[in-house]
């Protein structure tokens, strides 16, 4: 049995938008567990995101309850939260979000430096996963505005990994990338998670999908269903027919 | 025309809050200016209007004497002077008197004239302006209308060493004896209590003349030469003069004080508001690039997209002025009545189209000139780049305070990049610090020098002072010294008098004699060279020397009781008692001139002596040797009181204007920057940053400049401020100003003012609570 790092009781979400209720999320019963590559897929507007958010405490539910190891986070304030993902989150997003004026390698020391002053050994923990993602120490003094957008993505994964998250959330973070670049980043993840690393992703994509072992289709705000694939492995067909015959059945 | 209309709009629609800021700011401007404007443009004139409206003198004089060979001869001597235009001869009675005011003292030269007589004047007539049904009594200069001085109520005159009351009638005016400020003060009196005062001893008899000149500009030089005149011909008779220029300038010093206040004030505030105007589009241009180049793309000029800014600021610009003016009106009524309490020139505030039109045109030119000059790059956009949003306006070549190398705290290290990364917004910060500090430095200088402590004042206005002067008869004089050295309540005792003289060749100058100045309480008095020591040795008022290009070492012919003496130039003196025609002369000095006739002596008297009491025993004491008694204290606080509440009101408006300003500009600055940065604050709080953390880092990257600018500001002012004190009291006669700068209020004045720029920042940031990760990750 699998250690669940996190859960939620009846997570409901809605927005009201032009004064009608739109619930977008509803009522989900969910566990995730330790060093799974777990895949959120689904149409455009099923609520992907929303979820996504709320797992990482980047955004508060409407109504039920979301457990991180012993804290429910669901009703922490602003603050709490933010402490929350410090410590217990990394993030990785579609539009990359490093800091423009900042260089690379100080986008990645302005997060690792809220939780750990000591330089030396942050730099040395920095320059490790700078190589695991293969970003070449020249690109680390550059700013975002000069490097090319898997570069980016790349650094923006060493940054959500320089406090050695619990969980590393990515929302589609190849949807803004071309498809070499894209397999890159995605190998990124994957060899992260080999050595034991907990993801939850969120993607449009079947190739990206099949990256995962775990696979959530979230359609009209519930988890319609769940598929699981084993350790990935490079061109695997019978992965991909699973993956494929699980899709279809759910409407995809 | 139209779509740079349509523009303006959607900029002011999107930056409400720039816009109330700019508002504001100008709107202060607006304020000051018209304020100023109306001050300078319209109330000095005031005492014109008001001079032409009584048909009063350019010169006054009075002769102690009433007997009809000395008028006929000085009838003769203005009919001979071809200068004169009109003049009238009146009846009068004239003594050296006291009255108390306002808690002080008023000693002037009492000139009383019957009722009837003095309005029916041709020239230097009275103008009643308040009276009573009562029949018997004084009518009193409007200038001393007060809570103790009123309609029914009893004042006593101290005429000599005799006490006078009356019943105060009601109050009149008269331009050029309406207040102490003009050497003479005339009252007047029924017909009964005029006989009653002419038949006792208490005032003699005297002439008042009264003469109009063909032009106004002579008025000093008429006065000297018809002073000289009837002083020569009747050297015993005592004499009193003023002028026009005189007069003109001594009702008009607190005027002259808050019109300068007023127009610094004005320029600052409309520099920080250009400044921040300039930063305003600057950050506009930069925000909007690719807005900017989609108009340009679909067929904008660069010309209409700076015509619809300046629009845009203009109409913003205008509108505030326009409720500053309106402001200003409504505030100009209270700073009228503050001011009529040291003209004594009743002013009715009537709108003034030059002073509005002025204001606004001052305030259009100089925001059109600020967004012209800083909307040029505009022309620089180019619709393709600026499409790509591939043009980053800030250059990254520099990587600012490295995380990975410097020592500093994370929060600190962020925020100065922050700093590093907004140069213009640092040079508002500058500017508005700098400015701010001047006023602080100010503030300071007037708290220390003339409301905490009112003696560098005195000094710097007055001249000499002491507790108490005694006017002995000559006669006396040797018994009247060896009494006073051995009376122990007195500390010092030197010979202190004034009398009038003439420089050979220039004006009359006003001379301060002393036995040794080396015994003067005030020793800056003669600020350069040095004070006279030897009879043939004289100092002269530096302003008066400017005009006559009179060195040091020179050598000075001056005449008086119609003899002759040179003297050399020993040092310089400011007093601003005779708005600089002094000089000052050893009693050895003078007397080459003649004999002093009855001297004055001040006195310095043991602390804790009541100096009412000392003078009312002295005069018991030594009742045959004594004319007058004078409680100088008492005398100078009670024309000081209305400079220093006058300045205690600047003081706390500007300390108060600063901290709006300073509020304004940081809400202007903190909003820009939190819409330029709010991607960036999303991101950080999306990886673990806490509002707190971020408001801090806001507020820090002002720091360094607000600092910075505000220790060398403060350091600079305190260097500079007291010659611009003295270039802006040069009018009166200073030429050099030796506050103490108060250096413990400035540091304590400069900590606040950098402390409340950071809490104000801090709580402008506030707004970052409502930035989420989640609001940047939807794309809003
Ligand atoms: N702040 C909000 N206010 C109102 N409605 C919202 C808000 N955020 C999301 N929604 C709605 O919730 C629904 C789900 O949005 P979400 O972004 O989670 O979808 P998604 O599955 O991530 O879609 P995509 O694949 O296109 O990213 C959408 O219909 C969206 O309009
Ligand atoms: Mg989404």
């Amino acid at each position: 049995m699998k250690h669940v790092l996190l859960k939620t009781d009846g997570l409901s979400k809605s927005f009201s938008s032009g004064g009608a209720l739109q619930h977008v999320l509803k009522n989900i019963d969910l566990e995730l567990y330790e060093g799974d590559f777990t895949v959120i897929m689904g149409a455009s507007g099923a609520g992907k995101s929303t979820l996504l958010y709320a797992l990482s405490g980047m955004d508060t539910p409407t109504l039920g309850i979301i457990t991180f190891g012993g804290t429910v986070i669901s009703s922490l304030n602003q603050d709490s939260l933010a402490l929350f993902r410090r410590k217990h989150c990394g993030f990785v997003f579609q539009q990359i979000y490093l800091i423009d004026g900042m260089s690379v390698m100080d986008n990645v020391l302005s997060a690792g430096l809220l939780l750990c002053s000591d330089k030396k050994a942050l730099l040395e923990k920095a320059g490790k996963l700078f190589e695991a993602v293969k970003l070449p120490p020249e690109t680390q003094n550059k700013f975002p505005t000069q490097i090319s957008g898997g570069e980016a993505q790349r650094a923006g994964i060493v940054r959500a990994l320089i406090n050695q998250p619990e969980i590393l959330f990515a929302d589609e973070p190849t949807g803004a990338l071309n498809s070499k670049t894209g397999l890159d980043v995605l190998g990124t993840l994957t060899a992260f998670n080999q050595q034991g690393q907990s993801v939850v992703m969120v993607t449009h994509d079947m190739r990206s999908a099949l990256r995962g072992n775990r696979i959530l289709y979230l359609k009209d705000g519930v988890i319609l269903g769940e598929c699981h694939l084993g350790v990935y492995t490079p061109d695997d067909t019978a992965r991909h027919e699973t993956l494929a015959a699980f899709l279809s059945e759910m409407g995809w | 025309m139209k779509n740079s209309i349509l523009l303006a709009r959607s900029n002011l629609r999107t930056a409400k809050g720039q816009a109330a800021a700019i508002i504001v700011l100008i709107l202060l401007a607006s304020l000051m200016l018209n304020l100023w404007l109306m001050l300078s443009m319209d109330y000095r004139q005031n005492f014109d209007r008001y001079h032409d409206k009584l048909n009063a003198e350019h010169v006054t004089l009075t002769v102690d004497s009433g007997s009809s060979e000395m008028r006929e001869f000085l009838a003769k001597t203005l009919k001979k002077d071809e200068r004169t235009a009109a003049y009238s001869l009146e009846d009068s009675m004239h003594t050296v008197g006291l009255f108390t005011y306002n808690g002080g003292e008023v000693n002037s030269e009492f000139v009383f004239l019957e009722k009837e007589a003095a309005l029916s004047r041709p020239v230097g007539t009275v103008e009643i302006v308040e009276d009573s049904r009562i029949q018997s009594g004084i009518y009193m200069p409007m200038l001393y209308q007060s809570d103790d001085i009123a309609i029914g109520k009893t004042v006593e005159l101290s005429l000599g060493s005799k006490k006078i009351s009356y019943q105060v009638c009601g109050f009149f005016n008269s331009v050029m004896a309406g207040s102490h400020n003009c050497t003479m003060c005339e009252f007047l009196l029924t017909e009964d209590q005029y006989e009653k005062l002419k038949a006792s001893d208490y005032a003699p008899e005297s002439t008042l003349c009264s003469v109009r000149l063909k032009d106004k500009m002579e008025s000093e030089n008429y006065e000297a030469k018809l002073k000289n005149t009837m002083s020569a011909q009747y050297p015993a008779l005592r004499t009193v003069s003023n002028s026009y220029a005189l007069v003109s300038q001594s009702r008009y010093i607190s005027q002259l004080i808050c019109a300068g206040i007023m127009s610094a004030m004005a320029f600052f505030i409309l520099l920080i508001a250009l400044v921040v105007i300039a930063s305003n589009i600057v950050h506009y241009i930069q925000e909007n690039m690719k807005n900017l180049g989609a108009l340009k793309a679909v067929g904008y000029t660069s010309q209409q997209l700076v015509l619809s800014l300046l629009m845009q600021f203009l109409g913003v610009s205008l509108t505030a002025a326009l409720a500053g003016i309106g402001i200003s009106y409504t505030l100009f009524p209270s700073l009228n009545e503050m001011m009529i309490a040291q003209t004594g020139i009743p002013y009715e505030t009537r709108f003034l189209p030059a002073a509005f039109f002025l204001t606004l045109a001052i305030l259009g030119s100089a925001v059109a000139l600020a967004v012209w000059l800083s909307s040029r790059s505009i022309r620089n956009v180019e619709p393709i780049t600026a499409l790509r949003q591939g043009v980053r306006t800030h250059s990254f070549k520099r990587n600012h305070i490295p995380l990975g190398k410097t020592n500093m705290p994370l929060h600190l290290a962020l925020s100065m990049k922050t700093t590093f990364s907004g140069i213009k917004h640092n040079l508002t910060v500058c500017i508005t610090m700098l400015v701010l500090s001047l006023v602080v430095v100010f503030s300071g200088l007037m708290t220390e020098n003339m409301i905490r402590d009112t003696a560098p004042f005195i000094n710097l206005i007055v001249g000499e002072t002491a507790d108490s002067c005694i006017n002995v008869k000559a006669q006396a004089e040797q018994d009247f010294v060896r009494k006073m050295k051995d009376d122990d309540q007195v500390k010092k005792l030197y010979l202190y008098d004034s009398i009038e003289v003439r420089h050979a060749g220039g004006l009359g100058l006003m001379a301060m004699i002393c036995d040794d100045f080396a015994k003067a309480n005030n020793q800056e008095l003669v600020f350069e060279g040095r004070f006279p020591k030897y009879d043939n040795e004289i100092a002269i008022a530096a302003k008066y020397a400017k005009e006559q290009k009179l060195h040091i070492g020179e050598e000075i012919t001056i005449t008086a009781n119609g003899k002759k003496a040179s003297y050399l130039i020993s040092g310089f003196t400011q007093i601003s008692n005779n708005l600089g025609k002094d000089c000052l002369l050893t009693r050895a000095g003078y007397e080459r001139l003649g004999e002093l006739q009855n001297p004055s002596y001040y006195l310095n008297l043991t602390s804790g002596t009541d100096i009412d009491e000392f003078n009312a025993r002295v005069k018991q004491e030594m009742a045959g040797a004594v004319n007058t008694t004078i409680n100088i204290d008492a005398t100078v606080s009670g024309g000081v009181v209305v400079y220093v509440s006058l300045m205690k009101i600047i003081v706390i408006g500007v300390l108060m204007l600063s901290a709006i300003i300073i509020a304004f500009v940081l809400y202007l600055l903190v909003r820009t920057m939190l819409g330029s940065k709010k991607r960036d604050y999303g991101i950080l709080k999306a990886i673990g940053f806490t509002t707190r953390q971020l408001i801090l880092q806001t507020a820090l990257s002002f720091m360094p400049a607000v600092t910075l600018s505000t220790a060398v500001g403060l350091t600079v002012c305190s260097f500079i401020i007291n010659p611009l004190t003295a270039l802006f009291l040069s009018s009166i006669g200073i030429v050099k100003s030796t506050f103490l700068v108060p250096v413990g209020f400035i540091i304590i004045a400069g900590i606040g003012l950098i402390l409340f720029a950071f809490a104000t920042a801090c709580l402008l940031s506030l707004k970052i609570r409502k930035i989420t990760p989640k609001a940047l990750l939807a794309g809003e």
